[in-house]
């Protein structure tokens, strides 16, 4: 039986044709990632492969069987937010909030590949994502204050 | 309604439901979807646990305003415990008091002030109790932290201890003694958002997330075209298909139902259906048709005579304005999970309305409403849109016809398709002004597409002290269908009046802001305005100045706004530097929140002025998408700046709209002041020269 890695957690992968956004929502319960387009173009879906940002709307499960995927279910570690969580919080960087574990899987892959982003990086990062509410300012400005923060992230996260 | 669980432990607060709502005629929910107004219903609002716990309970939802936060300050201040003490319920029908629906920035003026009422009532009870205990008048008692103390500071005994064995009920005293501003010490500061937590793990549950064991996923057939109607429909292949549970024809609702949404929304594509075409339209020849097809004039404003004004005129202008329709797009496409146990009904919608919901699905099944509970989770925005929900109606007909759970959710493109839109308006203002500025004669004619003519009344009255008035609203046919934005027609309506206004300014060569001074008395008006512009570094300059400044104002549902942008153009891109705006909401309960609106409106509003409007051909939206819709992203956003300028004496008024009426205007101007242009059709940038 093929496995499939999920936040650290071996899981039966269903048939390769699964979508895998639909898999982690529907089928595992993973309900943090967002269905917002189902076209690539909202960033809500985005999950991290092997630390890399990928629209899992866009992707199948065959397709990433072998890597390791983290969710914002996953973010956290062992009870310890992600210093972008905690900057998110802080700075009020939501509304509604159904676009922004999208942002912050987007942003914990940056920050993983630039400790200290200047401001046109992180938005040029978050290009892809859509904040319906507007928060931006906020986002961008909770991303730059967890890159000073001086905690290193993770580096598959 | 919660009377069932009076006989839990703990102080519980009482109050009908009514008290907290305007008169029925005048409400909106009455008006625009018929909503019943309960006779005199009772419901507990709060109640203080044994464990010192306090649970507050509202009608609203939560759909990215903060209201739960705003509430939860609101009560943690009256009763004097610490926020995290507060829990807020929210939105199931089964728990909190009969709410009319979240809309017109409501929330805080109303709910607010009733849960701040329930929240003194049980503080006095607090403060009787223990009086009684210790012995004390309770005059010589002040309540904080949790604990009562007598004012000597001698003796002192806890909420947990006060209630210890205790269960009782009292009343919401209208006359509650509410805190004054002066002696707030969480209502009116910054505050962490209380359910902050939840949304950056992940945890939150939307509509789109909810699920229950046993459920089948739905593809509904929808028609390809607003008033596309089904001709015929043949699904027998899509019952063969894998996964495929049952395949529904009933009436108007043609359904896959499947083990999982891929499944589903497979054999939905082998469902064979053919269409009558939708009535001819097109968003090319809107502005034609809203101005050929106006009808039912409604002057919502008049004084003085028009001939008059226009005689004392030196000046004359004359100009018409467009405003295409824009959608909602919240980043939550709509969804919804019904399940029957036995007679009851249990509806999972992220709604603006679960009461209203919940009467219309009561309606449709002939069952009592006790009998159906709707319950609205998190919601992923809605801007006004989420008030009709008819994935709720699919959801329970599925389930009802299954024997099973079902869960409806729409695709991106359906939101686009199938949501309401922002009416669209065509609106004409003819001025007449003295050669110093001042405006003597207002005629505006301002026609709004759909079949609620409420919706473009919204702010269309000139604030301006001008002697000579005439505002007439019309109803113009509409392709598409229209519904609750952001404002309603108020954003519409401010985008006309306060580019006319700066068309005045830049006749009569005055600074924009100048002009709109010497013509505004108001003091709160005066004070937005000034206040913007002193933070903003504005310079008057005659409009014209290539600086790329922009200026507007605005009255929405009470509350006064004025901002000022910054802009560039270059390349067919218009790049807002910057926006300053000064908000007076009254008393501002929960800083941070307003502040957010504040953003997230010039935000939105920001791409109503640049870049949205919906096309459609013959009812079909043909930028049903985020590729040819745009939408503003981070690379986008202005920086923003927001002064809160309200007296805290002043009662509380919305925050969470005003802030999007006068920024298109602004961009609008601040387009003009960089290049001379004057755009009189939204998007701008589709009209840059």
């Amino acid at each position: 039986m093929t496995t499939i890695e999920v936040n650290g957690r071996s899981y039966d992968a269903p048939e390769p044709g699964r979508n895998l956004l639909s898999f982690l929502r529907l089928d595992l319960g993973l309900t943090g990632t967002k269905y917002g387009c189902g076209e690539g173009l909202c960033g809500a879906c985005t999950v991290l492969v092997d630390g890399q940002p990928l629209r899992s709307c866009q992707s199948t499960v065959g397709a990433v069987v072998g890597g390791a995927i983290t969710t914002i279910e996953g973010l956290a570690r062992a009870g310890e937010l992600h210093p972008l969580q905690r900057a998110f919080i802080e700075e009020q960087a939501m509304q509604c909030g159904y676009c922004i574990p999208g942002f912050l899987v987007t942003a914990a892959a940056l920050l993983a590949r630039v400790r200290q982003p200047d401001e046109g990086q992180v938005r040029e990062a978050l290009a892809l994502n859509i904040c319906r509410c507007g928060t931006y300012q906020r986002i961008v400005r909770a991303v730059l204050a967890a890159s000073r923060s001086g905690a290193e992230a993770p580096a598959d996260a | 309604m919660p009377d069932a669980r009076f006989d839990e432990p703990g102080l519980h607060i009482v109050g009908e439901v009514a008290l907290g709502f305007p008169p029925p005629r005048q409400s909106y929910a009455r008006v625009a979807y018929a909503n019943t107004q309960p006779g005199t219903v009772t419901a507990r609002w709060l109640t203080v646990r044994p464990d010192g716990r306090v649970v507050a309970y509202a009608g609203k939802v939560e759909y990215g305003q903060g209201i739960r936060s705003g509430l939860a300050v609101e009560v943690a201040d009256e009763l004097r415990v610490p926020l995290d003490a507060v829990e807020v319920v929210l939105g199931d029908t089964d728990a909190v008091p009969w709410d009319m629906g979240t809309f017109g920035s409501q929330s805080t003026a109303r709910v607010g002030l009733q849960l701040r009422k329930a929240a003194a009532t049980a503080r006095q009870a607090l403060l009787e109790m223990a009086a009684d205990r210790l012995d004390l008048p309770a005059g010589e008692l002040s309540a904080a932290g949790g604990i009562v103390s007598a004012r000597d500071g001698a003796s002192s005994v806890t909420y947990v201890d006060l209630l210890h064995g205790v269960s009782a009920t009292r009343d919401v005293a209208d006359d509650a003694p509410l805190t004054p501003p002066a002696d707030f010490t969480q209502m009116g500061k910054a505050q962490p958002r209380v359910d902050a937590l939840a949304r950056v793990t992940g945890a939150a549950v939307y509509s789109q997330d909810v699920r229950v064991d046993g459920m089948l996923f739905a593809a509904v057939l929808r028609p390809p075209a607003h008033r596309a109607h089904l001709r015929s429909v043949d699904i027998a292949a899509a019952g063969r298909m894998p996964g495929v549970v049952r395949v529904v024809q009933e009436d108007d609702l043609v359904a896959v139902l499947a083990d999982t949404d891929q499944h589903a929304e497979a054999a939905l594509a082998a469902v064979r259906a053919e269409w009558d075409d939708a009535p001819p339209s097109s968003s090319l020849e809107l502005p034609a048709l809203l101005e050929r097809s106006a009808h039912d004039p409604f002057v919502t404003q008049e004084q003085g005579s028009l001939d008059d004004g226009f005689r004392e005129a030196s000046g004359i202008l004359e100009a018409t304005y467009f405003i295409p329709y824009v959608s909602n797009a919240p980043m939550e496409p709509r969804a919804a999970v019904a399940r029957w146990e036995g007679e009851r009904l249990t509806v999972w919608a992220g709604t603006q309305r679960p009461f209203g919901i919940r009467t219309e699905l009561a309606q449709r099944f002939g069952m009592p409403e006790e009998q159906v509970r709707v319950i609205a989770p998190e919601i992923g925005g809605g801007f006004g849109s989420k008030s009709p929900y008819p994935a709720a109606h699919e959801a329970a007909r599925l389930a009802r016809i299954a024997g099973r759970p079902v869960r409806v959710a729409y695709s991106r493109a359906d939101d686009f398709q199938h949501a309401t839109v922002r009416p669209a308006a065509l609106i004409t203002v003819k001025s007449g002004f003295t050669a110093d500025g001042r405006i003597v004669a207002w005629q505006m004619d301002a026609r709004h597409a759909g079949d609620r003519p409420f919706l473009g009344r919204r702010g269309s009255e000139t604030p301006y002290d001008t002697p000579h008035v005439r505002v007439t609203t019309y109803t113009s046919d509409s392709p598409l269908a229209t519904g609750s934005y952001r404002s309603l027609g108020g954003a519409a309506n401010h985008f006309a009046r306060e580019c006319h206004i700066d068309e005045i300014a830049h006749a009569v060569g005055v600074d924009p802001v100048e002009l709109r001074l010497r013509n505004l008395a108001h003091p709160r008006f005066r004070r937005v305005l000034e206040r913007a512009a002193e933070a903003f570094g504005w310079s008057p300059a005659p409009a014209g100045s290539r600086r790329g400044h922009g200026v507007a104002v605005g009255l929405d549902v009470g509350s006064y706004v004025a901002e000022c942008v910054e802009l560039d153009v270059s390349g067919g891109e218009v790049r807002v530097r910057r926006v300053v705006g000064a908000l007076d909401c009254g008393l501002v309960v929960n800083p941070e929140g307003a502040l957010n609106q504040m953003e997230g409106s010039v935000v939105m509003g920001l791409g109503t002025a640049l870049y949205e409007a919906v096309d459609f051909r013959n009812g079909r939206v043909l930028n049903a998408g985020f590729t040819r819709y745009r939408v503003p992203r981070a690379a986008d956003a202005p920086r923003i700046e927001t002064l809160l300028v309200g007296d805290p004496e002043t009662p509380s008024t919305g925050a969470g709209e005003p802030g999007i009426v006068p920024i298109a205007a602004a961009i609008a101007n601040g387009v003009f002041d960089a290049t001379g242009q004057r755009i009189r059709e939204l998007p701008l940038q589709r009209h840059l020269a």
